[in-house]
């Protein structure tokens, strides 16, 4: 199992100075977390949180929320049969309003369902390596070591902000 | 000289005190707005017993009070969603303490604008029979109805508000997480999530956000569109018209706005949080508020003006009992209460303080209340044949009904406040945080501009 190294910085900062200094040190990216009660927009690693698919799998529940509803208006409506007065029984314009509702809903359900999955939020052990202090305001970095060398490296970069390691 | 901003944990202290230590003002509320919903229950549970006899609806006057509350807590539910959708859309950073704020208005004000076509049914036990799945009774909803759309148009726009609500919550949720013991500790966790606070998470809430806020526009513009077209889709006088749904929206807007306003009043005294509602907020809804007023008054004259020059004999019955006959009082009302005084208190910076628009803003409420009364009744009590005409009374039942509303949103609206933060901390140190390099970017701008001068 890695060595999971804990560090708590006082300012977004020296977090941020603390995890270039593990990255020269050879720490690999995927190694380091860093937690905090707000976003950190100058944080180095953000280009590598771009590759997002929440957009699109909004426009793909869209076009499942308005398959869903053309099949709930047109196919149920012609297979009650309603009574109509020699009117249609399907009316595009007033079940496209049922459809654009749909389509909207379907969009929605599927950004919340991505959002969830792609920040693996509600899942066991979500809440691993998390420590409190980031409620206090304090920038929170941890650091998995696979390979023991790496820990004392990693241990040396953070210096004196280390507060725990298992 | 620029104000030092305020440290992270006087942050949380003050943004957390309406949950730790709410203080007399939230219990006085809870009572008072508790004492109004119990009496609405016993009102309504007055009326199961009896029968809908015991309103004052009658032929041909058969959407009175009900269907007024209806379209306009639905109108009040556009303050949040909406203009916080806008407000994040557009990057208008004085939006940060104003958006939950919104957000939950937006909620509260669609479950209680949804319960009263149920309420209206008679026998709200048996609402189940309108929504659309197999069953072996042969009914089935005609989706050619602007009834069924409303049905889905709101429950697609609770939904989306909800969990446009609830996104930017799960940080603060977390925090709370960390802050409380107990068995609040364990809901806490459950609706947090497991959040972290890692910076993938974030990215990905900000995103999901972003494009929640995309998707709720259109639909928020729909719902109100929708409810207009319940009136707007017959050929009764003064409600068959093409711009009922533009004028709709732009009331609920309206009356959204000025509901935000008062409840940030009420939130900043009651909770104490002056330094977080400040006056620019106000100021900045003020000129938002007065911007729909004039909006607003330009539909109405529009409204108005086209079924005077018509001269229809069926739309000038019903014309003249707003103007000048028996519903006159309330439309000179909605006039003053909604376009003359709020444009004076706010059209004037040294009127558009806290006060004013705070004034303005219960006006404005009370003013498109009538309005949405005057929209329903007139056109009923006055058909095309003049045989048919009546007229309404109102019981104590449905004014207790209509009392019982405020009273239930008020209630629900502190509930809130008690469990969660109603402004948003963590969006509010994150504007902290950004404000700085947003003024080192402008600074640059303008020294960019002048060189180039």
């Amino acid at each position: 199992m890695a060595a999971r190294i804990i560090a708590i910085f006082d300012t977004p900062l020296d977090a941020l100075a603390a995890s270039g200094k593990l990255r020269e040190a050879g720490v690999p990216r995927s190694a380091i977390t860093l937690m905090s009660s707000e976003p950190l927009h100058d944080e180095p690693f953000e280009s590598e949180h771009k590759k997002s698919h929440i957009g699109a799998l909004a426009i793909v529940g869209g076009f499942i929320g308005a398959a869903c509803a053309v099949l709930l208006t047109v196919l149920t409506s012609r297979r009650v049969d309603l009574v109509t007065g020699g009117m249609p029984i399907v009316t595009p314009w007033a079940f496209g309003i049922v459809v654009f509702e749909l389509t909207a809903l379907g969009a929605i359900l599927a950004t919340l369902g991505m959002m969830i999955y792609e920040a693996r939020l509600a899942r066991r052990g979500a809440s691993d390596e998390y420590d409190k202090a980031v409620s206090e305001g304090n920038v929170v970095l941890c650091v998995r070591c696979e390979d023991p060398s790496l820990q004392e490296t990693a241990q040396a970069a953070l210096g004196s902000n280390v507060r725990g390691s298992d | 000289m620029l104000e030092k901003p305020p440290t992270n944990s006087k942050i949380n202290s003050d943004l957390l005190r309406p949950v730790n230590k709410p203080g007399r003002g939230w219990y006085a509320t809870v009572t008072v707005s508790g004492l109004v919903v119990l009496a609405a229950v016993v009102a309504l549970s007055y009326q199961f017993a009896r029968g809908l006899g015991v309103w004052g609806i009658n032929r041909p006057v058969f959407w009175a009070l009900d269907i007024t509350n209806f379209v306009f807590w639905i109108g009040i539910s556009h303050a949040g969603t909406l203009i916080s959708a806008i407000l994040r859309v557009t990057g208008a950073e004085w939006r940060r303490p104003v958006t939950r704020c919104a957000e939950a208005i937006t909620v509260f004000a669609l479950m209680i604008g949804a319960l009263f076509p149920i309420i209206h049914l008679g026998r709200p036990w048996f609402f189940y029979w309108m929504v659309p799945y197999p069953n072996e009774r042969g009914l089935w909803p005609n989706f050619r109805s602007p009834l069924a759309w409303d049905f889905f148009a709101i429950g697609t726009y609770l939904l989306g508000s909800i969990i446009y609500l609830y996104l930017p919550l799960i940080p603060d949720l977390a925090l709370l997480r960390d802050k409380s013991r107990g068995r609040w500790q364990r809901l806490y966790r459950t609706l947090s999530l497991g959040w972290r606070g890692t910076q993938l998470q974030w990215d990905r809430l900000e995103r999901a956000v972003r494009v929640m806020a995309v998707i709720i526009i259109p639909v928020a513009v729909s719902v109100h569109t929708i409810v207009s077209w319940d009136f707007a889709m017959t050929i009764r006088p003064m409600w068959h018209s093409t711009m009922f749904g533009p004028y709709f929206v732009a009331g609920a807007i309206f009356s959204g706005i000025a509901a935000l306003i008062l409840a940030m009043a009420v939130i900043r005294r009651v909770f104490h949080l002056e330094d977080y509602l400040r006056p620019v907020h106000f100021n900045n809804l003020g000129l938002l508020l007065l911007t729909m007023s004039m909006i607003w008054f330009y539909f109405t004259f529009g409204e108005y003006l086209t079924a005077w020059y018509g001269n229809e004999p069926g739309e000038m019955a019903v014309f003249r009992s707003k103007v000048s006959g028996v519903y006159s009082p309330f439309f000179w009302a909605t006039i003053c209460c909604c376009f003359v005084i709020p444009v004076v208190l706010l059209s004037f910076k040294r009127l558009r303080t806290i006060k004013g628009t705070t004034v303005a803003s219960i006006l404005v409420i009370v003013g498109m209340w009538f309005e949405r009364f005057l929209i329903i009744v007139p056109t009923l009590a006055q058909p095309r044949f003049a045989f048919n005409w009546g007229s309404y009374k109102p019981t104590w039942v449905e004014l207790t009904l209509t009392a019982g509303t405020f009273g239930y949103f008020v209630l629900l609206y502190s509930i809130f406040s008690r469990l969660f933060p109603i402004i948003a901390i963590w969006e509010y140190k994150e504007g902290l945080a950004i404000a700085p390099a947003q003024m080192e970017a402008s600074d640059a701008g303008r020294a960019a501009l002048a060189t180039a001068d």
